[in-house]
């Protein structure tokens, strides 16, 4: 069957979408995500490197990890596997933790939902793979969501040209 | 800020005329007549709209002055922001180590593939 490279339309509660492609094939893109020695290679942002990991990678299982970010400071969070349908799908609730692996609140924005659902996919054509990644706040109010999902189309697209006018406010906002 | 408030704020600015408002107030404050200038919409759904924005905290009314003029609020938008960044930010980056990543793994296949 041929693959579409179209990202899945989005369902309820999934206002975050972000997509990829990346020049190498399927099965390579998914053991960068489901190997403990690949994963620590490449996840998390620029400049944080990898304290401790534990990945059991199933069904149920749990990747835990503590990240340190340049300043220093270390960050906990916690993914727990839903669904892996490989190498196509893998469905998971992240979450900010602790070293006991409890679930936290962010750190620095305590009103933040504690759960995410997180859904990513991967579809392979001639030889490239797109990843596409697609989160929903767990456990907020069927009011909650139907917001969210009216906000996704313009959080998606809408929010860079008012938020790169709205910076400069901002920030003398911050600075008094 | 609670996740009932960040509703609120991703409510109010899930509609383009709102967001358009609140980059108008970016620029300082101003009052209703001439908020409304610029939108082909009468003044009481401009005030419908300002009325959202109040509820979800994105902007105030001064009582001070007579026109009332409106002033953004920043606080809840850039927790919104924050919240839709972070995510955003986290995964651009890691994909971008992922990327560079892939293209070594591949490399090195390539290598081992060269040797046999």
């Amino acid at each position: 069957m041929p693959e579409k490279n179209n990202p899945p339309a989005p369902t309820a509660d999934q206002p975050f979408v972000i997509s990829r492609v990346f020049n190498a094939p399927r099965a390579l893109v998914w053991k960068a995500w489901s190997d403990r020695d690949c994963l620590m290679q490449w996840f998390g942002p620029k400049g944080f490197t990898m304290q401790s990991v534990k990945l059991d990678f199933r069904p149920s299982g749990i990747f835990h990890y503590c990240m340190r970010a340049p300043d220093g400071k270390e960050m906990w969070g916690k993914f727990v596997y839903r669904e892996i349908a490989a190498p196509e799908r893998i469905v998971l609730v992240s979450s900010f933790s602790d070293a006991q692996g409890g679930i936290t609140r962010h750190p620095f924005s305590p009103g933040w939902p504690l759960e995410m659902l997180t859904t990513t996919t991967f579809t392979e054509q001639q030889g490239k793979t797109t990843i596409t990644i697609q989160w929903s706040p767990l456990n907020a109010t069927a009011e909650g969501c139907a917001t969210f999902n009216s906000a996704r189309p313009s959080m998606n697209q809408g929010w860079s040209g008012t938020f790169e006018q709205l910076e400069a406010y901002l920030q003398s906002q911050q600075s008094k | 800020m609670s996740t009932a408030q960040l509703d609120l704020t991703f409510a109010a600015l899930a509609d383009p005329t709102r967001r358009a408002i609140l980059a108008r107030l970016a620029l300082g404050e101003t009052s209703v007549l001439e908020l409304a200038k610029p939108f082909k919409i009468s003044l009481p759904a401009i005030s419908r709209h300002l009325k959202v924005l109040a509820r979800a905290g994105l902007i105030s009314r001064s009582r001070e002055a007579q026109v009332r003029p409106c002033k953004l609020e920043a606080e809840p938008l850039k927790d919104a922001a924050d919240w839709v960044n972070h995510y955003r930010e986290f995964w651009e980056q890691s994909f971008d180590r992922l990327d560079i990543y892939l293209h070594e793994l591949q490399k090195q296949d390539k290598t081992h593939a060269r040797k046999k």
